[in-house]
């Protein structure tokens, strides 16, 4: 009798303590898979930071045919992690995508050549052939190609376009001149897989001129009106920029956080550290607020392309500072 | 509210239409308009939903908004086609197919072949396209020599087993009388076998036309220039443009039952004379 009771009054405790403390649900979808690349979130995780603000956020590795524009817009994630243009295109598609936070300040994405394949200038593209991810990905590169002129539907005048897969064996076998790389990864594996530095030629976005904003966190407008879910976001992205924080100045531990969660085993330490550095120069001068001149570039690039241009009217409502405001007072 | 309730009774009503239909007896008119209402009930019942219920265009679209794509897509949707089917899949369906042929009338000359062939397609059958179209595009380059590669590879087994069983289809007392003729070897497989064989050729063929359209389009998610069925669904997937998606879907669907229909159409003519072909 006596244990019953016990049992009994330790079970009510257990059920009130655990009421409590319930803590609240984000699901996260990243761009790609994991990697340094979304090292403040894993750090987060791992070191309390999302716990500490009362939050279980299950993060969801992306990949090559992974749309995070998609996954929101089928309700698979709360907040999503995806790059300016694709957010923009799919508003303008009537899917309302709301920038919330944007904790990387630089462009990582520049085209790598081979000097073999006699490209020294931009000029030099006229009819060769150049790989290109899509999913998303695509937009910055049409937006070059139109500035530059450029058809990217082959012929002699104009750039042959391959879809590029999870890798770089395009360049590496001579079916392409050029691949997209991002500072971070792609250019290293080029590196990794014998070719020298000297071998190449590469042509950075930032410094063409053509750079979009890159990695930010994205939420469907509709849910911004409910209190309660913008609370959850308010404690998310103050976490999460923590998590940045400390990744930057903890890059080695960090890449070790983000290989200790990686569930396919495919990184390697050398690569994720290597990476953890590219990234902390991408994300170093921001503290997770957009600011609205970056904003204001990104637009005025995609909007300049020519016949084919990303998106054809400036949008309006984006991104907000009402979450960053709260986060980062 | 209306869209659902109008698209429900629309349905209804052509269910009852169709039943009273198939109870007439069977005429030119009533096997064409069944499936036709059947069809176009589907279609309004889908049309219905998505209005009424608000669905979002970026997860289903509408038939209308599909049909509006597809009319202002034309330029772009030949080109896939012709990228994927034509120069993809039909080569690779003719190579395929013309060497599964060819083997097969070796490997029944050949008890050893017969032996140690078989199993060794069996295996190559089994192999994941999945797995094989990346290796095959790395092997053969991104165009559409490599989407012929992976067609001949899902061909070829299919094709090949067909055409053995077909080669073992002419009875005995056929064959004995073949030989009361003095006929050699060839002359023996050229009036005797290999007609005997064509129900089961064609049946092969059949088959093939099928996995060729799926082989080609799938092979191209793996890297393609950027035209193509394959390489536009998984694209516009990519970019929220479902309505384009499935304008490249009915393409395929159309497509696949034109090959389909012509191969079935040239059966007819070859194998009149089989007892599937009597008209009843």
């Amino acid at each position: 009798m006596k244990k019953l009771i016990t049992a009994a009054v330790a079970g009510a405790l257990a059920l009130g303590a655990s009421m409590a403390q319930a803590a609240d649900n984000i699901t996260l979808q990243l761009k790609w898979v994991t990697q340094a690349q979304f090292a403040g979130y894993y750090v987060a995780k791992d070191k309390g930071f999302y716990k500490a603000e009362n939050l279980n956020v299950t993060i969801k590795p992306g990949g090559p045919d992974v749309a995070p524009a998609q996954v929101i817009a089928g309700g698979g994630a709360d907040v999503i992690i995806d790059w300016m243009p694709s957010a923009l295109a799919s508003r303008e598609k009537g899917l309302d995508l709301v920038n919330i936070a944007q904790p990387f300040k630089r462009s990582g994405m520049m085209l790598t050549c081979r000097k073999d394949a006699g490209i020294k200038t931009p000029a030099d593209f006229k009819g060769k052939t150049l790989g290109v991810w899509f999913y998303g990905n695509e937009y910055p590169f049409l937006s070059w190609m139109s500035k530059l002129g450029l058809k990217t539907n082959g012929g002699p005048d104009g750039v042959t376009v391959l879809k590029q897969g999870f890798n770089v064996d395009p360049i590496l076998q001579g079916q392409a001149a050029c691949v997209s790389t991002m500072t971070y990864n792609e250019y290293w594996q080029i590196i990794d897989a014998g070719l020298k530095p000297s071998d190449l030629v590469v042509f950075k976005y930032e410094d063409q001129g053509v750079a979009t904003l890159e990695d930010g966190l994205y939420v469907l407008g509709k849910n911004l009106k409910d209190p309660k879910f913008v609370d959850k976001m308010v404690r998310f992205v103050r976490a999460s920029m923590k998590g940045w924080k400390w990744a930057e100045a903890h890059p080695d531990a960090a890449a070790m956080i983000v290989l200790d969660n990686d569930a396919t085993g495919a990184q390697t330490e050398k690569h994720q550290k290597r990476m953890m550095r590219e990234i902390a120069k991408l994300t170093a001068g921001s503290n997770g607020a957009l600011d609205p001149a970056d904003y204001e570039r990104t637009v005025k690039s995609l909007m300049s392309g020519g016949s084919d241009p990303v998106i054809t009217k400036k949008p309006v409502g984006a991104w907000t500072h009402m979450i960053t405001d709260k986060a980062l007072k | 509210m209306i869209w659902i309730v109008g698209s429900v009774l629309f349905w209804l009503v052509s269910w009852w239409a169709n039943l009273r239909m198939a109870r007439l007896p069977k005429s030119r008119l009533t096997s064409v308009a069944v499936p036709t209402l059947f069809g176009l009930a589907l279609l309004v019942l889908w049309q219905g939903i998505v209005r009424g219920a608000g669905i979002n265009p970026v997860l289903l679209p509408a038939p209308t908004d599909i049909a509006v794509k597809f009319a202002s897509s034309m330029p772009i949707l030949w080109a896939d086609f012709y990228q994927t089917f034509v120069k993809g899949a039909l080569s690779g369906y003719v190579i395929g197919c013309g060497a599964a042929f060819l083997t097969a009338v070796l490997v029944d000359r050949s008890p050893f072949l017969q032996a140690g062939l078989l199993p060794v397609g069996n295996f190559v059958a089994a192999l994941p396209i999945i797995g094989m179209a990346p290796i095959l595009v790395m092997w053969f380059g991104f165009d559409w020599q490599s989407k012929a590669a992976v067609v001949v590879v899902m061909v070829f087994f299919p094709m090949l087993v067909n055409t053995v069983e077909g080669l073992h289809a002419s009875s005995a007392m056929q064959r004995d009388l073949m030989r009361t003729y003095a006929a050699s070897y060839s002359q023996g497989l050229r009036r005797l076998r290999l007609p005997a064989a064509m129900p089961f050729v064609f049946n092969g063929l059949k088959i093939s036309t099928t996995l060729a359209l799926i082989g080609a389009i799938v092979a191209e998610f793996f890297g393609s220039p950027i035209k193509g069925m394959g390489f536009r669904i998984s694209t516009e997937v990519g970019r929220l443009a479902l309505d384009m998606v499935w304008a490249e879907i009915a393409v395929a669907a159309l497509a696949g039952s034109a090959f389909y229909g012509c191969v079935a159409m040239i059966e007819k003519i070859v194998t009149f004379w089989h007892p599937s072909q009597r008209r009843g």
